[in-house]
C-alpha cells in the first residue's frame, strides 16, 4: 500500500507527459491544416486578381502604360502558376502588349512626321512672307504710279515678265484645281487693278541666277 | 500574232477605263471642288466689275485704261455683246466688249462712276453634255456722270444679267501637266433700268 503513491505519481507522471505529447500533435496539426487552407486560399485570391489584370489587359480596360503592362505580365509570370487558362491568358496578354507598343511606336512616328510637317509649314511660310509682302503692297499702294513702282521692283525677282503664275482655286486628295495660268506681269498688274491679295504664296521655282521661274499660289476664298 | 492581238486589246481595255474614270471624276465633283468653281466664276464677275470701273474713271491714264481693256476682254468668250440701256429711250444696244470698252473711256462726261453691287448667281452653274459648267450671274450697275462742276448730270441704276462658261482644260507648264477651270464671261444682258 505505501508503493501505491509512489506507482499512482510515476503513472501520473507517465500520463501527463502523454497527454502533453499527443495534445501538442493534434494543435500542430490543425495548425499546419490552417496554414495549408490560407496558402491556398491566398493562391486562389493571386489566381483570381492575375486573370483579372490579365484581361483588363488583353481587353485594354487597365488603364497601365505598356511598361507598366509588361512588368505586370512578368510578375505573374514569375509565380509560375500551374494553370492553363493563366497561361493563355499570359499568351494573349503579351500579344496585347506587343501590338500596344507597336501602336505607341506608330503614334509616336505620327507625332514626329506631323511635327516636322508644322515645322516645314512654319518654314515655307516665313521662306515666301518675303513675297507675299511684295505681292501685298502692290494691292494696298497708295496710287497707280506707287503700285507701277512695286510691280517693276518685284519684276526684278522674275526671271522674265513671262514667268508663269498659278493660282490654286482648291485642293483634294492630292489634286489641284487651278484659275486660268497667267503671267508674273499680268498678275502683278491684276494686284494693282483689284486692289486686293487674297492669295499666299505656296512654292517658288528659281533658275541658277535665283530669279523665280514659276510662282504658286493658294487663293484665300 | 493572236497573243499580240490580246495584249493590245488589253492595253485598248485599260486606256478606255482609265479615261472613263478620269471622266466620271471629272462628272462627280465634290461639293468642295463645286464651291471653288462657283466662286470663281463670281471672282470673275468682280473683277470686271473693277476693271469697268477702272475704264470708265476719267482718273485713269490712257495708257492704264487701254491696258485694262485688253484684261477685261480676256474675260470673255469671243464674239460676247454687253447690252447698253439708258433712261432716255426704251432701245437697248448691244455691242461687243471691245466696242463697248472703248465707247465707255470715251464717254463724254468729267466724271463717271459705275459700281456693281448684288453680284450673284440667278442660276447655278449646270454641267452640259459637252462639260462645260454654265449659269447665270445678276448684278446691279449704279451708273452716275458729273460734269465739270461736278455736278450730277445722269443717273441710274440697271440690272443686268452675265452668262458664265466654266470649263475644265488642260495645259503644259514647265514640263507639269496643269489642269485649270478656265472661266469666261458671254453676253451681258440689260434686264431692266430704273433711275
Amino acid at each position: 500500500m505505501k508503493n501505491i503513491p509512489k506507482n499512482f505519481s510515476k503513472f501520473l507522471m507517465v500520463f501527463l507527459v502523454a497527454a502533453i505529447a499527443l495534445g501538442g500533435a493534434s494543435s500542430c496539426n490543425s495548425k499546419k491544416k490552417l496554414a495549408k487552407e490560407q496558402a491556398a486560399a491566398a493562391e486562389a485570391k493571386k489566381i483570381e486578381q492575375a486573370n483579372n489584370d490579365l484581361n483588363a489587359i488583353i481587353n485594354g480596360t487597365s488603364g497601365w502604360t505598356v511598361d507598366e503592362q509588361a512588368k505586370r505580365v512578368a510578375t505573374i509570370k514569375s509565380y509560375n502558376f500551374d494553370d492553363p487558362e493563366i497561361q493563355k491568358l499570359i499568351g494573349e496578354a503579351e500579344k496585347a502588349i506587343e501590338f500596344g507598343r507597336a501602336e505607341e511606336e506608330r503614334k509616336a512616328e505620327e507625332e514626329r512626321l506631323r511635327m516636322e510637317e508644322e515645322a516645314r509649314i512654319r518654314a515655307e511660310q516665313s521662306k515666301y512672307a518675303g513675297i507675299d509682302n511684295q505681292l501685298a503692297a502692290i494691292a494696298t499702294a497708295s496710287s497707280v504710279d506707287a503700285a507701277n513702282n512695286e510691280i517693276n521692283s518685284a519684276l526684278q525677282q522674275f526671271a522674265s515678265p513671262d514667268a508663269p503664275v498659278l493660282i490654286i482655286i482648291s485642293q483634294e486628295n492630292g489634286v489641284n484645281d487651278y484659275d486660268r495660268p497667267t503671267s508674273a506681269q499680268n498678275f502683278l498688274n491684276y494686284l494693282k487693278d483689284v486692289k486686293g491679295y487674297n492669295f499666299k504664296v505656296v512654292s517658288v521655282q528659281r533658275d541658277s541666277a535665283g530669279k523665280i521661274t514659276e510662282l504658286e499660289l493658294l487663293k484665300k476664298w | 500574232m493572236v497573243k499580240q492581238m490580246k495584249k493590245l486589246a488589253l492595253i485598248m481595255i485599260v486606256l478606255i477605263g482609265f479615261v472613263a474614270t478620269s471622266a466620271i471624276a471629272q462628272d462627280n465633283l465634290s461639293p468642295e471642288r463645286k464651291q471653288a468653281i462657283d466662286s470663281l466664276a463670281l471672282e470673275k464677275v468682280r473683277d470686271l466689275s473693277k476693271y469697268i470701273s477702272l475704264i470708265g474713271s476719267k482718273d485713269t491714264p490712257w495708257s492704264e485704261a487701254n491696258r485694262v481693256i485688253d484684261r477685261a476682254e480676256e474675260l470673255f468668250m469671243q464674239g460676247s455683246e454687253i447690252g447698253v440701256s439708258s433712261l432716255t429711250r426704251t432701245e437697248i444696244n448691244y455691242y461687243t466688249t471691245r466696242k463697248y470698252f472703248e465707247r465707255l473711256m470715251r464717254l463724254n462726261y468729267d466724271k463717271v462712276e459705275i459700281d456693281w453691287y448684288n453680284i450673284e448667281y440667278v442660276s447655278d452653274l449646270q454641267r452640259q453634255p459637252d462639260g462645260t459648267y454654265v449659269g447665270v450671274i445678276t448684278i446691279f450697275q449704279k451708273f452716275s456722270a458729273y460734269d465739270k462742276e461736278g455736278r450730277l448730270v445722269y443717273q441710274d441704276t440697271t440690272k443686268k444679267d452675265i452668262t458664265v462658261y466654266v470649263k475644265r482644260k488642260e495645259t503644259q507648264i514647265g514640263g507639269r501637266l496643269i489642269g485649270f477651270w478656265d472661266v469666261l464671261l458671254g453676253d451681258i444682258r440689260v434686264k431692266e433700268t430704273t433711275i
